[in-house]
């Protein structure tokens, strides 16, 4: 990411998995393949915490590309991209949602 | 078809080594991202919004069963069966991993393909007219060219590190079905007065952020002198063009800097320099390339086929297949037929593993074994019998292939967009879906008549919306996705940038002002079926303009 503005709170810290390439979220111990199980930053202390962990993150090169994303929390507690562009990387293509992550929620909801 | 010769075999072989062992570095951590990220590129991969994506070159769009057949091959066991036919000829898999793409390239390998030079700053992918050796109205057949400039271009050490990519497109057809004005390089086999054959050469053609049509540099270029100009003008660009800015770094912007007359200057003066003897190359050489594309052992048939007739006269949807998706062959008794990848409400360009198999089954059985990928985003069978087209039919409406509407209005070229690019502003495919649906009905479509809408989902312009007869490009307002509709572009002859209709409108209204924009045209439009864009260039865009405006409660008359 350009150096710049950080993204405005509360924020989630993202990246790509080196191996296969899934989009991944920081989830306090390791990283997660839903948004769900994202860490949120809520607060200007923890968004430095984040920071700090993107730093590293970027250094050791393992998830890839990693960088910070605006979120906000709906009624039900939930957590939502603030942008278009992240909702649909969050989820998976708008036009194949037998694909990607809501795929993989649809299964869990099924069997669950 | 092109037949790799040793060289080839072993630059692709060895690359493929050298990738996996890149590949395994980058795993077990002894290389960086940051060093790993030019070397996978080089190798077409690229991470995008979900995953990684590879991308395949497929050299002048043309392909055998063999190779479909392993792409289909990938596609089930490396992706997710699937595959996007891209505006540049290629394919791309949206879901490869890492671990796996050096597997995907020895499988690519096998068949004679790659993905060298798919990406980075160097000379990409050759496009050419997808009806090459079928047209009646061709010079020649714009493959060799195409093929010797793939030599020459590929893994040359000189052009590695341009200031930015570099696209080149040929057609040796009088009608450009190339797109060459809006390329780097356009190249077209023309015949001089004396009834040699030549090149006709345009530079600085492009899309993106600042489009251009091209300009002719060289009206006749004899043959066998095309390697030694072509270096003399990539020295020119490679030396003087801006490094400096991205965004100035094509070399649409040096000709537009410099202007016409004094870049024609500067390369001619390159090219007296060179020592072209050296740099053209071995008229046998050319010639063992140019038996490659030989023409195929065509059999002597009878010009039309009674079969086909009395077959479309029982069949009202054969019947509207064959007026709308044949092309005419330049050799009696043939055809070719364009397989539309634009079913209604299906994104453009994709096709299942399931499909490529059919096409594959298909060109073996009934096109010579020939299939071709335009940049249009459908795929061509060249060489149809025209008794045969039933037959063909029959397998492409059991394959879902069958939609009839080949450069009409639902034939909607559409990039990626924000549903897989991470370089996007906005989702172009749903757009373009939506507008499909709308115009369903084929007998509205053929009503309509050619129309060419191009959808991009940024201003890099894959979806070559400046070309669009309508051209869509979708944009981020306050986060909110946004669209501009310019009117009047055209990638052919008579090669046009399109004009902004108006401000930008929100995706939910997009098919309501492509439907009036279509309307006012029939409104408008001369009764002997005045084409769309002969329209739009008649009247302008002051007429269509209105569109754009919501639409007002009727009011009471005064
Ligand atoms: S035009 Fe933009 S959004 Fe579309 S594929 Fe190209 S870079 Fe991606």
């Amino acid at each position: 990411m350009a150096a710049g503005k950080r993204a405005a709170l509360p924020l989630v810290l993202t990246a790509s998995d080196l191996l296969d390439g899934d989009v991944v979220f920081y989830a306090g111990a390791g990283w997660a393949r839903g948004l769900d199980e994202a860490a949120v930053a809520a607060d200007e202390a923890q968004a430095a915490q984040f920071e700090a962990i993107l730093a590293e993150t970027e250094a050791k090169g393992d998830p890839v590309a990693p960088y910070l994303m605006t979120v906000r929390i709906d009624a039900d507690g939930a957590l939502v991209p603030g942008h278009v562009r992240e909702r649909i990387r969050s989820r998976g293509p708008t036009i194949r949602t037998d694909l990607g992550p809501q795929a993989r929620q649809e299964r869990q909801h099924v069997s669950v | 078809m092109y037949r790799y010769d040793e060289f080839d075999e072993r630059v692709v072989r060895q690359r493929v080594a050298q990738f996996r062992e890149q590949v395994g570095r980058r795993i077990d951590g002894s290389l960086t991202e940051e060093e790993f990220l030019p070397l996978r590129l080089m190798n077409g991969l690229y991470l995008q919004l979900h995953a990684y994506m590879l991308r395949v070159a497929i050299p002048y769009g043309t392909l055998d069963s063999r190779q479909m057949r392993q792409l289909a091959l990938i596609a089930d066991r490396y992706d997710r069966g699937y595959g996007h036919f891209t505006t540049r000829q290629n394919i791309q898999y949206n879901w490869p991993r890492l671990r796996d793409a050096p597997d995907i390239l020895e499988m690519l390998a096998d068949v004679q393909m790659h993905c060298i030079q798919t990406s980075g700053n160097c000379i990409r992918n050759v496009t050419a007219d997808h009806f090459a050796g079928v047209a009646a109205d061709e010079v020649e057949d714009p493959r060799p060219t195409a093929e010797l400039i793939r030599q020459w271009s590929t893994l040359h050490p000189e052009f590695s590190f341009l200031p930015r990519k570099f696209k080149i497109a040929v057609t040796g057809s009088a009608e450009d079905r190339a797109a060459v004005a809006v390329h780097d390089i356009g190249i077209r086999i023309v015949r001089n007065a004396a009834g040699e054959v030549g090149y006709r050469i345009i530079v600085g053609g492009g899309l993106g952020r600042t489009p251009m049509i091209g300009k002719t540099v060289r009206e006749f270029l004899p043959k066998d002198e095309l390697l030694a100009y072509l270096e003399a003008i990539m020295r020119v660009y490679n030396l003087e063009g801006r490094r400096d800015n991205k965004f100035k770094a094509r070399v649409k912007i040096l000709v537009h800097e410099l202007g016409a007359e004094a870049f024609i200057a500067r390369v001619e003066e390159e090219y007296a320099r060179l020592d072209g003897p050296s740099l053209n190359v071995d008229p046998a050489e050319l010639a063992r390339i140019a038996a490659y594309f030989a023409p195929p052992a065509f059999e002597a048939l009878p010009e039309g086929s009674a079969v086909l007739d009395q077959a479309a006269a029982r069949d009202p949807d054969l019947a509207r297949f064959v007026r709308v998706n044949l092309y005419p062959h330049k050799m009696p008794g043939y055809t070719a037929v364009t397989v539309s990848l634009k079913p209604i409400g299906g994104p453009p360009g994709d096709a299942t593993s399931d499909q490529m198999r059919a096409l594959a089954d298909i060109a073996e059985r009934f096109s010579l074994d020939e299939l071709r990928v335009t940049h249009i985003q459908n795929i061509v069978l060249p060489h149809v019998k025209l008794d045969e087209v039933p037959q063909v039919w029959a397998a492409l409406v059991e394959a879902g292939l069958a939609s009839a509407n080949a450069g009409l209005v639902t034939d909607i070229i559409a990039c990626p967009g924000m549903d897989y690019c991470s370089l996007a502003t906005a989702r172009s495919i749903p757009i373009a879906q939506e507008i499909a649906k709308r115009f369903a009905d084929p007998d509205r479509q053929q009503l309509v008549g050619p129309l060419g809408i191009k959808i991009s989902g940024c201003i890099n312009a894959c979806g070559h919306h400046h070309v669009g007869h309508i051209g869509i490009l979708g944009l981020d307002k306050a986060g909110i996705e946004n669209y501009q509709i310019t009117l009047g572009g055209d990638p052919g002859n008579e090669a046009s940038l399109g004009e902004r209709l108006g401000p930008g409108i929100d995706a939910e209204q997009v098919p309501d002002a492509i439907e009036r924009i279509v309307d006012t045209y029939l409104e408008l439009r001369h009764a002997d079926g005045e084409s769309f864009i002969d329209t739009v260039r008649r009247v302008g865009l002051d007429p269509f303009k209105p569109v754009l405006q919501p639409k007002e409660p009727a009011r009471a008359a005064a």
